[in-house]
């Protein structure tokens, strides 16, 4: 029957015109950069992780994925292998005689597959040991080897493509390629599998600026082709196996492949776009480009939903995810300049075990006491734990439990929303007080929409002049600082005008007194002075465009 | 005005043209002078007036609306008692309309009674008495009592009830006393004596209290009045049965102080009357001999000075059984609320009297104090057993005191003021009427309701000024209705209406209009408030007064409608700050009222009615979706008839239609925690009208001329019609609603300001000073009838409303009284229903009270008013039925008080249960048995929805109606 209390519900301002979403939020959560830099400063050419794909893939093949801790990184003439959880380099495979390229972990984990300016492709044993052992080796290219590929589906099935303008598809015992794909005019840059299927069809992208979709099934040339208007630098398929990217200088052309047309040129991007990843189980998609940017694009609409800027050229990105989700985990980017960086979002218990240890670390950072008390906190939840677990032991025997804690009708626990100081000296009509705590600008909580918001509640009251009044200058002064700093915000201006108004009407006596509040009513003035300048400027230009547009019309 | 073009699409020239014809072309308005004319020279010999049917000139006499002269209509306004539907209105009238009686309306300041067993809780409303079941909170008996008379003059017009007592010797009655000396005796089980008053010899009746007294050998009801004798005297009558037929009371005291309460204890031995700033308390002389008539009481009287003005008062008394074996008063416990907040505490009163002389002003006893109240304590009472005080006022909060130990417990942020408690008779709970029309029954362990009976919470004007106006305050009481209430009907929900509706009558007191930020979703079958939801700011939990003590102002929601689908609902609130503190802005020339309205805060909010609860979701809220420097008034808001769209009309001459939309980011829908695609609502198309008649004035002008509008879909959604501008210029614009462009401009068709329009199949009905009713098709005036001068706040209550089914429409005006300016009590309005066929008026009826409400009942034929007693009325067509609840105990009987005779049978507070057993009496059920289970109660609509579905050629198979009709029957009665 009683109402609750609960604390001033915070005011909602009007979206800005770029308000953060909650995709952008998400991929701001890759944070904790790490930086590593490859030997010599070598460009980070490809950055790749072991995915399994396709309905026929074995349930083993699968968990074998899950289970994978590995990545590798393409840079120069090595292969670095790291580990997932640690983000750290594990080992360096260094066999190559000139610079590698694609560096590729089959899905099994086992098996790392690289080609190399010299035309040599070589499969190394990434399982035991430090120094990796060559397994095998090809050189039937006879240009550098670009691409090279594990099928998603078949552990013996590999792919590449070269410069010397072809696309092969082998087999790991053989020594000479299963097939043979030719129609290319330029060096082949890109390729992948198709997903779902066995591995038979192929996609591959040249600096003949076409995009070649390849049967393994059927004799001959390509089964389909795509020009574009620039050397193809990456191709994508989409997890559905109908929807194709392809990255052609700046833009991104969406292609389907049923309908074999053209969806949609994206040209979001200044310079050529280098990379493109898949992200969050195949909803985003992810480009790098040598203009520093990394888009995320939804691929519903293809809008980019966030963006982030790196200091160099973007060579080669992923998107690596982990556990059994296969949820997002760390945003791999290679950059130009020989750096890779790591940005990592932790999640679930993940997450919380930082924030624990971040607690931990920030407690011993103030003293024993706050160590004392977080463990004291610690030993509290654990007992908590212990005894709910051991009241779920009982359960045989019992027929209704009763845990210690009082649950509400939601099932979540009920608990007093605690108000903060500001919000309680509100409640109890110290305005006066409520309003020095919210105006600090230096505290640790402080947001101008805070202020805001219970400035508008005290003018909602009638007692805005009533917080205002009986100040000494100490305490007037963060006002009409405030005031001076937020009163260009058109958000705030109503609200900083009623408090300057009371702050004159009521403080102005003072002036002569105090030289401090002279020099602030004096920056009020400026600003004000400066906002009146704008307004006429804008008055101005409207009156010039309105003439304009009236002209316009006389015109027609 | 009649104009011969056809229609235009959004020429500029054409408009001009055919704006300008009436001014030009005087003859062709003629038919409209003539009838503003005429009604004046008429206005004397109204039986002169030809009912000719193709006469647009229409009167009648004593009402506020000239309608044409109706056979049986010009007696009518003034007999507003005689619930008679008006005989045949239209000569070719096919089925006549009807009024039902009122349902609802408000409770008063008095307290609750419980009955003896506590399964019934009586209450006073202001025109009845109410009985409920503390079980299910359902209304049991609703028993009208004729307060206002209808032959009183205006002097008598505020009569209103001022006690209702239990009878102490039969208990199935209650004493009810008016102010004007009528004192009913009515028995509440079957609500006899209702129209059997006794009338008193009295000035002013204050406060009745009723003792059983033992004459002889027989105990009887003696009644103790307390009278007004002048502004600052009163006196103490006693009345039994046989006193007051024959009006000879016996005085028993009369004191030189402003008298207000009266309370009595311990078998009349002991009476208490609290004076402004005294108590005076009586003590039955006694005597050697028993008493034997009314005429032995006496009472030695001692009076002493009370420190602060007394509110409320309540008595404990106890008893020891002397030697004799009967018993007499041990010590008397007195506990006094005042006006300031503190509550007094006198113990054991009778000890501390001085013994001799009578009246003595010179010692005065030293009571204990609490204080913890802001302002006037509203009821303070005993626990049952003595130990607790429990105190309750504008705080909003329950107060426990428990005495020895000085210790509080509260029971706060109740929904509104609390102004009555009564501890039951067995002390197992409490009865708490709030200020919002509502009444609930607490159980003492928990704190948790059982009972909850709430009505409409609309404002109503009030019969007897509050007990916080006994100070004087910086703020004052609401004694007007100055804007009509705001309300909208859903279509899902076709019997609830939603009524904004502020914090209770007393929290809307203070500056400016009262303050309307909670709506009420009432409903109507079952006649008890559904939900209130919060759709503009509301502090329930924060002090409610500023620390100069002066009401915080809360928006107030203007307009409400429903999206057609029922699945969306826009609301309209206002705010602005009072104009008190605002030197400080005065800049310029700018006076107070500017500085307000700069600082006016003007929402648009779209709100997403959730499933079976009726929660509202808020979805949208626009800021300021009218502005030009400054947010400026919406003057409607008007819901699409065939797609969930809205349009709103403001101040800046811009018809803007509001539509809902996906609500994306960046390309993707957003959703909900569930999933579900969220939707927000935009501005589709802003459509400029253009601002006829004020072509010469400069635009700085023509921003000051306050300006009116309104807006109307037409029915099939195709074209809004949008009247704008200032008084008497204002003009009809007809939109296309899909493209935005004009098709047909009316002008001159308003005399003062826009009060609504409405669209009809082919007819506008406009609403100003005149109604005018206007073929758009034909281009063709079809009449208009002018309203009656009024004050400019008897037209702000002028209101019109629309029912497509029967093709007709209310006209509502109120009529002041005569001798003041403002709706106050005493005015009274008047309803009139139009058919769309013809200007004869089918119905015409004045209201006892001011009407702030009508609309149309959805689904039905009929309209709902509200008035401003926070009554709810039903004007249905022919056969049909009203809506609206029906006691349980008049579902029972077959055709009112011929059936009551046998329901007196009926002693033991159970007759709700069986009285409905005569509804079907063929099954022949014994009583007995069934005790435990409730009679299904079953609206009259919903059988008229299964018998009235088709005429009775086309009816479905008997068979399938009679399973409809059990089905109706057997299913469960609705819980509380």
């Amino acid at each position: 029957m009683a109402a609750q209390v609960v604390p001033l519900a915070q005011l909602k301002l009007p979206l800005g015109p770029s308000p953060v979403t909650a995709e952008q939020r998400y991929w701001k959560s890759f944070k904790n950069q790490k930086s590593h830099t490859s030997t010599a400063s070598w460009p980070i050419s490809h950055i790749s992780f072991p995915s399994a794909s396709g309905a026929t893939t074995s349930n083993s093949l699968v968990a074998a994925v899950k289970a994978n801790d590995l990545f590798a990184v393409t840079s120069g003439p090595r292969v670095e292998i790291f580990s997932i959880r640690k983000r750290e380099p594990l080992k360096t495979i260094g066999r190559f005689d000139s610079e590698a390229h694609c560096g590729e972990i089959r899905a099994d984990g086992r098996v790392l597959v690289a080609g190399e300016d010299s035309g040599k492709m070589q499969v190394f044993d990434v399982g035991g040991g430090t120094r990796a052992v060559i397994l095998k080796t090809w050189h039937l290219h006879k240009q550098p080897v670009w691409v090279t590929k594990w099928s998603p589906t078949d552990l013996t099935v590999l792919m590449s493509a070269s410069d010397d303008k072809t696309v092969r598809l082998w087999d790991l015992p053989s020594n000479n390629p299963s097939r043979m794909f030719t129609g290319h005019s330029d060096y082949v840059r890109c390729g992948a599998f198709m997903p779902g299927g066995n591995s038979n069809i192929l996609v591959s992208g040249s600096y003949d600026e076409t995009v070649r979709i390849w049967d393994a099934r059927a004799p001959g040339g390509s089964v389909l082709t795509f020009k574009h208007a620039d050397p193809v630098e990456a191709v994508l398929p989409l997890a559905s196996g109908t929807t194709l990217l392809a990255a052609t200088g700046n833009a991104i052309s969406v292609l389907d492949l049923v309908a074999a047309k053209p969806l949609r040129l994206i040209t979001n991007h200044q310079k050529t776009v280098t990379s493109l990843a898949l992200a969050s189980n195949g909803r985003r998609v992810v480009s790098g480009s040598l203009d520093g940017h990394v888009k995320v694009f939804e691929t519903a609409g293809w809008n980019v939903v966030s963006g982030s800027k790196y200091p160099s050229p973007i060579l080669s990105l992923s998107v690596i995810p982990t556990g059994a989700t296969q949820e997002d985990r760390h945003l791999a980017v290679g950059l130009q300049s020989g750096v890779l960086s790591l940005r990592t979002r932790l999640s679930g218990a993940v997450a919380d075990k930082a924030r624990a240890r971040a607690a931990e670390e920030a407690a011993r950072d103030i003293g024993p006491e706050a160590l004392e008390k977080l463990d004291l906190q610690k030993a509290k939840r654990k007992r908590k734990a212990l005894t709910n677990k051991s009241m779920a032991m009982l359960g045989e025997n019992v027929d209704v439990i009763i845990p210690t804690e009082a649950t509400n009708a939601t099932g979540g626990r009920k608990r007093r929303i605690k108000l903060k100081p500001w919000q309680r000296d509100f409640r109890e009509g110290r305005y006066g007080a409520a309003l020095d705590e919210v105006i600090d600008m230096s505290g640790p909580e402080y947001q101008p929409v805070t202020a805001l918001t219970v400035l508008v509640a005290l003018r909602h009251r009638s007692a805005l002049r009533e917080a205002l009044e009986g100040r000494d200058e100490v305490t007037v002064l963060p006002l009409i600082k405030w005031v001076g700093k937020y009163m260009s915000d058109p958000r705030y201006v109503s609200v900083c005008v009623d408090v300057a108004f009371h702050l004159l009407d009521i403080y102005s006596e003072y002036v002569g007194g105090s030289a401090d509040l002279a020099e602030q009513f004096q920056m009020l003035w400026g600003k004000v002075s400066k906002e009146v300048e704008k307004a006429q400027m804008a008055i101005i230009t409207t009156g010039m465009v309105d003439s304009l547009m009236i002209g316009g019309i006389w015109d027609q | 005005m009649v104009s011969k073009a056809p229609h235009v699409n959004g020429d500029a020239a054409a408009l001009k043209k055919r704006k300008r014809e009436p001014k030009d072309d005087a003859p062709l308005s003629l038919k409209k002078l003539r009838s503003k004319a005429k009604p004046k020279q008429q206005h004397a010999n109204s039986d002169e007036s030809p009912a000719g049917a193709d006469n647009p000139d229409v009167k009648i006499a004593g009402g506020a609306v000239e309608v044409p002269d109706v056979p049986g209509s010009a007696s009518a306004p003034d007999t507003s008692s005689s619930l008679q539907p008006i005989p045949e209105a239209g000569r070719d009238a096919p089925a006549p309309w009807k009024v039902s009686n009122p349902m609802g309306g408000r409770m008063l300041d008095l307290d609750p009674i419980f009955s003896p067993d506590e399964a019934h809780l009586i209450i006073t409303y202001n025109t009845s008495l109410q009985v409920y079941s503390t079980a299910d909170s359902l209304l049991v008996r609703r028993i009208p009592i004729p307060v206002s008379r209808p032959e009183s003059g205006i002097e008598l017009a505020s009569a209103h009830i001022v006690s209702t007592v239990l009878s102490r010797g039969s208990l199935e009655y209650v004493w009810v006393a008016c102010s004007d000396g009528r004192i009913w005796h009515i028995n509440w089980i079957t609500g006899a004596g209702a129209d059997t008053p006794f009338t008193i010899e009295a000035k002013k009746v204050l406060d009745m209290t009723v003792e059983s007294v033992e004459f002889g050998h027989a105990t009887e009801d003696v009644l103790l009045v307390l009278q007004k004798l002048t502004k600052a005297s009163g006196q103490i009558v006693a009345y039994d049965t046989n006193a007051l037929s024959t009006k000879n009371g016996k005085l028993l005291h009369t004191y030189d102080d402003s008298p207000q309460l009266l309370r009595s204890s311990a078998g009349g031995r002991l009476i208490v009357a609290a004076a402004k700033e005294s108590i005076h308390i009586g003590l039955l002389k006694t005597r050697n001999k028993p008493l034997e008539r009314l005429d032995d009481l006496e009472y030695r009287f001692h009076s002493f000075g009370a420190t602060d003005i007394i509110t409320c008062l309540d008595i404990r008394t106890t008893f020891r059984t002397t030697n004799k074996g009967g018993s007499e008063i041990q010590s008397v416990d007195l506990v006094v609320g005042c006006a300031r907040g503190a509550i007094y505490l006198y113990d054991d009163i009778l000890a501390k009297l001085p013994s001799g002389s009578s009246i003595s002003k010179a010692s005065p006893i030293q009571p204990r104090k609490y204080h913890w109240h802001r302002r006037a304590v509203h009821s303070v009472k005993w626990s049952e057993d003595g130990n607790y005080l429990i105190s309750g006022g504008y705080e909003t909060v329950l107060v426990l005191w428990q005495l020895d130990t000085g210790k509080r417990d509260y029971l706060p942020h109740l929904s509104a003021a609390i102004e009555n408690i009564v501890v039951s008779p067995r002390g197992s709970s409490y009865a708490v009427h709030l200020d919002d029309n509502s009444t609930m029954v607490l159980s003492t362990a928990e704190m948790k309701p059982t009972t909850y009976v709430s009505g409409i919470q609309s404002l109503v004007l009030g019969d007897r000024p509050s007990k916080e106006s006994l100070v004087r305050r910086v703020w004052k009481t609401v004694d007007e209705i100055s804007t009509p209430l705001v309300t909208a009907s859903s279509p899902l929900h076709p019997s609830q209406i939603f009524l904004s509706v502020g914090n209770g009558q007393q929290a809307t007191l203070g500056g400016g209009g009262p303050s309307t930020p909670l709506l009420q979703a009432f409903d109507m079958s079952s006649f008890q408030g559904v939900a209130k939801h919060a759709i503009a700011r509301t502090n329930p939990t924060d002090a409610n007064i500023t620390s100069q003590g002066l009401p915080i102002i809360e928006p107030r929601v203007t307009k409400l409608a429903f999206s057609q689908d029922g699945k969306w609902l826009a609301s309209v609130d206002e705010w602005q700050p009072p104009d008190r503190g605002v030197e400080p802005f005065l800049t310029g020339s700018k006076t107070p009222g500017d500085v307000c309205q700069e600082r006016r805060e003007i929402f648009l909010k779209f709100w997403e009615v959730g499933g079976e609860e009726n929660s509202l979701e808020l979805v949208t809220r626009i800021n300021e979706a009218h502005y030009t420097n400054q947010p400026e008034t919406i003057f409607d808001l008007v819901s699409d008839p065939t797609s969930s769209r809205f349009a709103t009309l403001g101040n800046d001459g811009v018809v803007r239609f509001w539509t809902s939309r996906l609500r994306r980011r960046d390309g993707l829908a957003t959703t909900g925690p569930d999933g579900q695609q969220l939707r927000s609502w935009a501005c589709s198309r802003a459509v400029s009208l253009p601002a006829y008649g004020q072509q010469d004035d400069t635009a700085e002008h023509s921003s000051q001329v306050p300006r009116s509008g309104a807006l109307a879909f037409s029915e099939d959604g195709s074209i809004l019609f949008a009247a704008f501008g200032a008084a008497s210029e204002a003009v009809v614009v007809a939109i296309d609603t899909s493209t935005g462009s004009f098709r047909d401009v009316v002008s001159g068709m308003f005399k003062g300001e826009v009060r609504g329009i409405k669209a009809l199949s082919s007819c506008l009905i406009m609403l100003s000073d005149e109604v005018t009713v206007y073929d758009i098709v034909s281009d063709e005036l079809q009449y208009s009838f002018g309203l009656k001068e009024t004050s400019q706040a008897a037209k702000r209550l002028t209101q019109l409303a629309v029912n497509y089914k029967s093709r007709s429409f209310a006209l509502v005006a109120p009529v002041p009284n005569p001798s003041q300016e403002k709706m106050r009590r005493g005015a009274k309005s008047e309803l009139v229903v139009f058919s769309i066929d013809g200007p004869e008026p089918r119905l015409v009826r004045t209201f006892p009270q001011v009407i702030t409400a009508v609309f149309p009942a959805t689904g039905s034929t009929g309209f709902v008013v509200v008035d401003s007693a926070a009554q709810i009325w039903s004007v249905t067509e022919g056969a049909e039925q009203a809506p609206l609840l029906q006691p349980l105990a008049d579902l029972g009987m077959a055709d009112g008080e011929e059936a009551a005779p046998q329901d007196l049978v009926q002693d033991d507070g159970e007759a709700s249960d069986e009285e409905m057993q005569d509804m079907d009496v063929d099954m022949d059920v014994d009583m007995d048995d069934d005790y435990e289970t409730h009679q299904a109660v079953i609206a009259p609509q919903r059988l008229a929805e299964i018998f009235n579905t088709a005429p009775a050629f086309a009816m479905p198979p008997i068979e399938d109606i009679f399973y409809q009709v059990a089905g109706l029957f057997s299913t469960k009665p609705l819980k509380a």
